[in-house]
């Protein structure tokens, strides 16, 4: 971030300018779903500030509330960061359900079988094949959109229903993966040396959330600061200009969607590692779709999406208690995440985020 | 597998394809024109419970249906001007709508039916009591509800405007290429416009007939994802409402097995049925299908000033 | 020839006006009934606009167009339609998943709506194909069907319609020679029956053959409206391009260094359309040498210039770049630097800093980065530099690109690629859309090069420009070159001539 004279005369932040410009947006996006939301509560004969008032309180209002606000978070972080990382680079993302179930059940495979090494190294390599299992599911949609200019967006989100059926028959009998005589479909149980500890003693808080945090800081490093990140936007924002500059943007393309199935494969893995501690029949919910919605609202900046995430955590974990004392759920939770999109679209700060199919467009006879 | 297990399988088949398609037919029309409408599945869910809600208000099947009609249209008309009017990102537009669509219903579901599960009038079956008894035919095609018989014969009256009148060309041409269509001195905006917002309305027809077909009751997020099946059948029927038609049938026959499959056992694992038409889907736009099937402005937005 | 006294289109002293430039200024001629009228001109001459105003896209600041002798205002294309007005672009309006007839009858209303008329559509197909000759069937799906024959396409559309005034834009570009014939016969007949054709082409050799009359544009004027078949080659290319001085020929050294850099040996391309773009094409520039490339635009320069920069593929032939052979993009700074035609799209990433767009071919080069890292110091150490050298005005190296002129964009461009002193320069359009100074500083640069001993290659539609800069002209059409001479002593209307397809005689000074 800098100081500069800007064409009219004024002085200028840089870097900060794009981080309020980016900011306004969501920020005006939410607050109008706030208010909006307000009113289809008053229509169901509460008062709204009752209901923002406990979903307050059961978001933020004591450490149980802290860390379950964290828990919901991380997932979905993770999970948007997996869209974001796309987004920078031209394409969308919409595999983040299939690859976290993926990588949920790869972290699980390692997390059950008792290995011979120290514990922590034992969930590392847990968490790893995580990361390995999302990227796995995430390979024949980024070949197809990269060498063959087919839409990313059918084809990843066909994989999301896929992955969740297979994944339910990996759990249940007579798979090896599956509970022996259990009533509902799930995997054994993660072994105490493959889980991820627990921040706050007494509440679920894994380490997911610390992991989910430390990337956000780690991504807006490498988009901003590395040549990883440069050429990655660079391909975002202007394929054509990648070529000229001698970038192979089929085989880019390839690799950062890989990474974005990678990290979505860690969503998955933290769940199982540090939360459920079993892989579950269906488990995911919708931290798929959370994911994209969150990082179309902040425009895929990894930051914002901390700060974005760590919101809608709190939607979820609020709702808890503003159903308990005002009668109104979780639907309201969805409805608000579901408006604030809807308006920060209007507003315009949505607009078509690159190109969605960035190999489609080839010259004649042109080198690939 | 005994023929009373078979008949038994099909008619089942056809009642559960029978949202698919109904859903389909509004599908194709808004993706030949060129917009990517996966609020559909949205639609298809306040439709089911608009259907619900207008039966039980009124406890006539034909309000319910109207209900379900104009809620579906509803929410694609935001999508349509999100898309149409404004070129914003059809798939931002698509999802924040279906999980508006998901939180408003779960809502009103809670309104609706705060104790128990109420079950409202179902769609009577249409066809004579003697037919029936006719050995296969006879259940598979005459114990069906009303409902069924319009989604089997709505396909065919869709491929007769879609190639036979001025509309179905204007629509076709829209979504290849909209440079053509405006230079002959017609509109852009209109045809896709209407074509997404009738999507809604066919998709809500589909959400009244989930719901309203043998069921009489509206479950949270009862959809389960079947709308996208739909854009599934879409690109394996090429976008030619028979054989998108015949898609939805067909996995609508591969949603009845392998409900059996569960309770009779197989080497097949059920789940594989369930997964079958994402996997087709994913061959299919891998190049077993010609590319040239794909609407080509497909998720594109138009610029009237582009050469 | 049609000698009828009729005027089927007149348009008297249309002129418009775009933001900077003026398009088209009183512009008087009138088309025959019955008549094959010509319209002769480079880019930029104003035909496209002219014919934009006829067809509804645009409205003339003033002037009247009379059709049949009634006044008319075209205020759309639904109403040139109407009024009988027809026209073929350059880039086809077909859908290519409808079937020839379809794509025909689109936007015709049907006589019992909504039902299509397909019968008797299909009928009145297959009778206008067989008058007209032309090998098309109904109900051929678009995307089986070859470039040559949608253009007919087109044409039947038209005939459809019950077009009066046909307007066909460069109508031969996508076809074969014969198709050519066959085409020109269409037109004759097309002309006999009673019908207007108005023929945008800057080829002489069509011009003479099909054209009644001929109207010669320059910079946005009638020049004149003649016989083809009366006039000399000379003659027409002279209208067309008609400077008798040309001004500022800039002074320079005489070049020394006899060393060839870039050789292309029988290149030949395809465009995207998958038509021949280059055929067989085999040229040098040497060391201290400003080649300049001259020809109307679509002849080839632009995919000359991406094979070049390893943006596309050739079909054969080779290129090489001091003694190096290309195969791909090149991302050695020393050897190539280019300019691209298309500097927002290709040539800057519109939403990067001019910092960034400085480096965007260097970033993971050191000092620029370190092991992944970018630098950021060294990068705008690097960016200040280049400022000042090259004179871009901008508020700050972070400034987001897209906030300066395109004069200071075109700089950075030029920084970027000069910086690194290449060894072969290749400058496509690049004073396309820039003020005057900033075009002076251009041209003044690309001096500077060639006088450091670089290979310059520089493609422009701008004649004078073409003059101006280069020491050698050689003339490009339909991806041929017509002819080589010495900018120096260059007879204008020479070149002219070659770029209107007349093959002239080389220079013997070269």
């Amino acid at each position: 971030m800098r100081a500069y004279v800007n064409e009219r005369g004024r002085i200028g932040l840089s870097g900060l300018r794009e981080l309020v410009l980016s900011g306004t947006g969501p920020i005006l996006g939410v607050g109008l779903a706030l208010v909006v939301s307000a009113g289809l509560i008053l229509a169901r004969g509460v008062n709204p500030l009752v209901a923002y008032a406990a979903m307050l309180e059961g978001a933020f209002g004591s450490v149980a509330a802290l860390a379950n606000t964290g828990v919901r978070a991380a997932p979905i972080i993770l999970s948007g960061f997996a869209v974001g990382l796309g987004y920078k680079a031209g394409l969308w993302n919409i595999g983040g359900t299939g690859q976290i179930y993926l990588g949920a059940t790869t972290a699980t495979i390692v997390g059950i079988i008792p290995l011979p090494v120290p514990a922590w190294i034992h969930l590392l390599i847990a968490v790893m094949a995580g990361f390995v299992g999302g990227a796995l599911w995430m390979f024949v949609p980024a070949y197809l959109c990269a060498y063959r200019g087919v839409n990313l967006v059918c084809t990843t989100l066909m994989l999301d229903y896929v992955a969740g059926f297979f994944v339910s028959w990996l759990l249940h009998e007579p798979s090896p993966l599956a509970e022996k005589g259990a009533t509902f479909p799930m995997s054994p149980l993660i072994l105490p040396s493959a889980r991820l500890p627990i921040l706050m003693e007494g509440t679920s808080l894994h380490a997911g959330f610390v992991l989910a945090v430390v990337l956000g800081v780690v991504l807006h490093f490498v988009l901003h600061s590395t040549t990883f990140g440069f050429r990655t936007r660079m391909v975002g924002k202007s394929p054509e200009a990648a070529r000229y500059a001698g970038i192979d943007v089929v085989r880019w393309i390839l690799l950062v969607l890989l990474i974005c199935g990678g990290l979505a494969g860690l969503a998955g893995a933290g769940e199982v590692l540090g939360l459920k501690l079993r892989l579950f029949d269906y488990f995911e919910g919708f931290v798929g779709f959370e994911g994209l919605a969150l990082a179309i609202l902040v425009e895929g900046n990894p930051l914002g999406m901390i700060l974005a995430g760590i919101f809608f955590g709190s939607l979820k974990a609020g709702a808890g208690k503003m159903q308990i004392v005002t009668g109104i759920g979780t639907p309201m939770a969805l409805v608000i995440e579901a408006l604030a999109v809807l308006f920060v679209v209007a507003i315009g700060f949505g607009q078509r985020g690159g190109v969605a199919q960035p190999a489609r467009k080839k010259m004649r006879g042109e080198k690939r | 597998m005994d023929l009373s297990t078979l008949t038994n399988w099909l008619q089942a088949g056809v009642r559960l394809a029978a949202p698919l398609v109904l859903t389909s037919i509004g599908s194709v029309y808004n993706e030949r024109v060129g917009i990517i409408n996966i609020s559909i599945e949205g639609s298809m869910l306040v439709g089911a419970l608009a259907a619900v809600a207008g039966t039980l208000i009124t406890g006539n099947v034909v309000i319910g249906t109207i209900c379900a009609l104009a809620a579906g249209g509803l929410l694609a008309v935001v999508h349509a001007y999100l898309t149409v009017a404004r070129n914003t990102s059809h798939l931002v537009s698509g999802l924040a709508l279906n999980f508006l669509a998901l939180g408003a219903t779960n809502m009103g579901f809670a309104l609706l039916f705060p104790t128990e599960r109420a079950r409202v009038a179902t769609y009577p079956v249409l066809g004579p009591p003697e037919l029936r008894s006719v050995p296969f035919f006879g259940p598979v095609v005459f114990n069906q509800a009303v409902i069924v018989w319009i989604a089997l014969i709505l396909p065919f009256v869709s491929s007769w405007v879609l190639y036979r009148t001025s509309w179905g060309l204007n629509i076709r041409a829209v979504g290849e290429d909209p440079h053509a269509v405006a230079s002959a001195g017609l509109s852009v905006f209109w045809p896709k416009f209407v074509a997404v917002v009738f999507s809604g309305v066919c998709a809500g027809l589909g959400g009244s007939a989930l719901a309203l077909t043998d069921l009489g009751y509206f479950a949270p997020n009862m959809t389960g994802g079947r709308a996208f099946v739909v854009l599934a059948a879409n690109v394996v029927g090429k976008w030619n409402p028979i054989m998108v038609a015949a898609s939805c049938l067909l996995y609508g026959a591969a949603d009845a097995l392998q409900l059996r499959i569960q309770t009779f056992g197989s080497p097949i694992p059920y789940q594989f049925f369930l997964m079958l038409p994402y996997l087709v889907t994913v061959a299919a736009l891998a190049g077993f299908v010609g590319r040239v099937a794909v609407p080509k402005t497909l998720g594109e937005p138009y610029d009237p000033e582009a050469i | 020839m049609n000698q009828s006294a009729d005027i089927a289109l007149r348009i008297e002293g249309i002129t418009k006006r775009f933001p900077g430039v003026l398009a088209n200024n009183d512009i008087t001629f009138e088309v025959r009934v019955g008549e094959v009228h010509g319209l002769l001109g480079e880019n930029g001459a104003g035909k496209t606009t002219l014919m934009n105003i006829l067809y509804g896209f645009h409205q003339p600041d003033s002037g009247k167009i009379y059709i049949g002798g009634r006044e008319v205002r075209i205020t759309s294309s639904r109403v040139a339609v109407d009024l009988g007005i027809g026209m073929v672009h350059q880039h086809f309006r077909l859908a290519d998943n409808l079937t020839a007839l379809e794509n025909v009858i689109l936007g015709i209303p049907p006589k019992r709506p909504p039902l299509l008329d397909l019968e008797s559509s299909r009928a009145r197909f297959e009778g206008l194909t067989n008058e007209y000759g032309l090998d098309l069937r109904p109900s051929t799906p678009i995307w089986q069907l070859p470039v040559g024959d949608r253009q007919w396409l087109e044409i039947l559309k038209l005939l459809f319609r019950d077009a009066h005034v046909l307007i066909l834009d460069e109508p031969t570009s996508v076809l074969a020679p014969s198709q050519i014939e066959q085409l020109f016969k269409t037109i004759r007949r097309l002309a006999d029956d009673g019908r207007s054709i108005i023929f945008i082409s800057h080829k002489l050799r069509e011009m003479k053959e099909v054209a009644d009359r001929v109207t010669v544009l320059r910079d946005g004027q009638v020049v004149a409206t003649v016989d083809p078949r009366q006039t000399s080659p000379t003659q027409l290319a002279h209208m067309m391009v008609g400077r008798e001085v040309f001004l500022d020929r800039r002074p320079r050294p005489p070049s020394e260094s006899r060393r060839a850099v870039l050789v292309v040996d029988s290149l030949s391309c395809q465009d995207d359309r998958g038509i021949p773009a280059l055929r067989d094409l085999s040229l040098t520039v040497h060391a201290g040498e400003i080649v300049g490339v001259a020809g109307v635009a679509g002849n080839g320069q632009r995919e000359l210039a991406e094979c070049i920069a390893g943006l596309r593929r050739p079909v054969s032939g080779t290129i090489r770049i001091s003694e190096e052979f290309i195969a791909g993009v090149t991302r050695d700074p020393s050897l190539l630097g280019y300019i691209p035609e298309d500097r927002r799209k290709t040539g800057l990433v519109a939403d990067f800093t001019v910092e960034e767009n400085l480096i965007i071919k260097t970033f993971d080069q050191s000092p620029f980065s370190r092991r992944g890292v970018l630098q950021r110091h060294a990068i705008s150490d690097r960016a200040n530099t280049l400022i000042q050298e090259y004179d871009i005005k901008t508020p700050h190296p972070a400034t987001p690109i897209r906030h300066l002129s395109g004069g200071n964009q075109q700089r950075v461009v030029v920084a970027r690629e000069l910086n690194a002193e290449p060894a072969l320069l290749v400058a496509s359009q690049p004073t396309r859309g820039l003020d005057v100074a900033s075009v002076e500083a251009l041209q003044g640069m690309l001096l500077e090069e060639r006088n450091r001993g670089a290979a310059v290659l520089f493609i422009s539609t701008e004649l004078s420009e073409v003059l101006a800069v280069s020491d050698r002209i050689l003339v490009f059409y339909r991806g041929e070159i017509m002819g080589e001479l010495m900018a120096e002593t260059a007879d204008v209307n020479l070149i002219g001539e070659m770029m209107l397809g007349h093959r002239g005689h080389k220079d013997p000074a070269a």
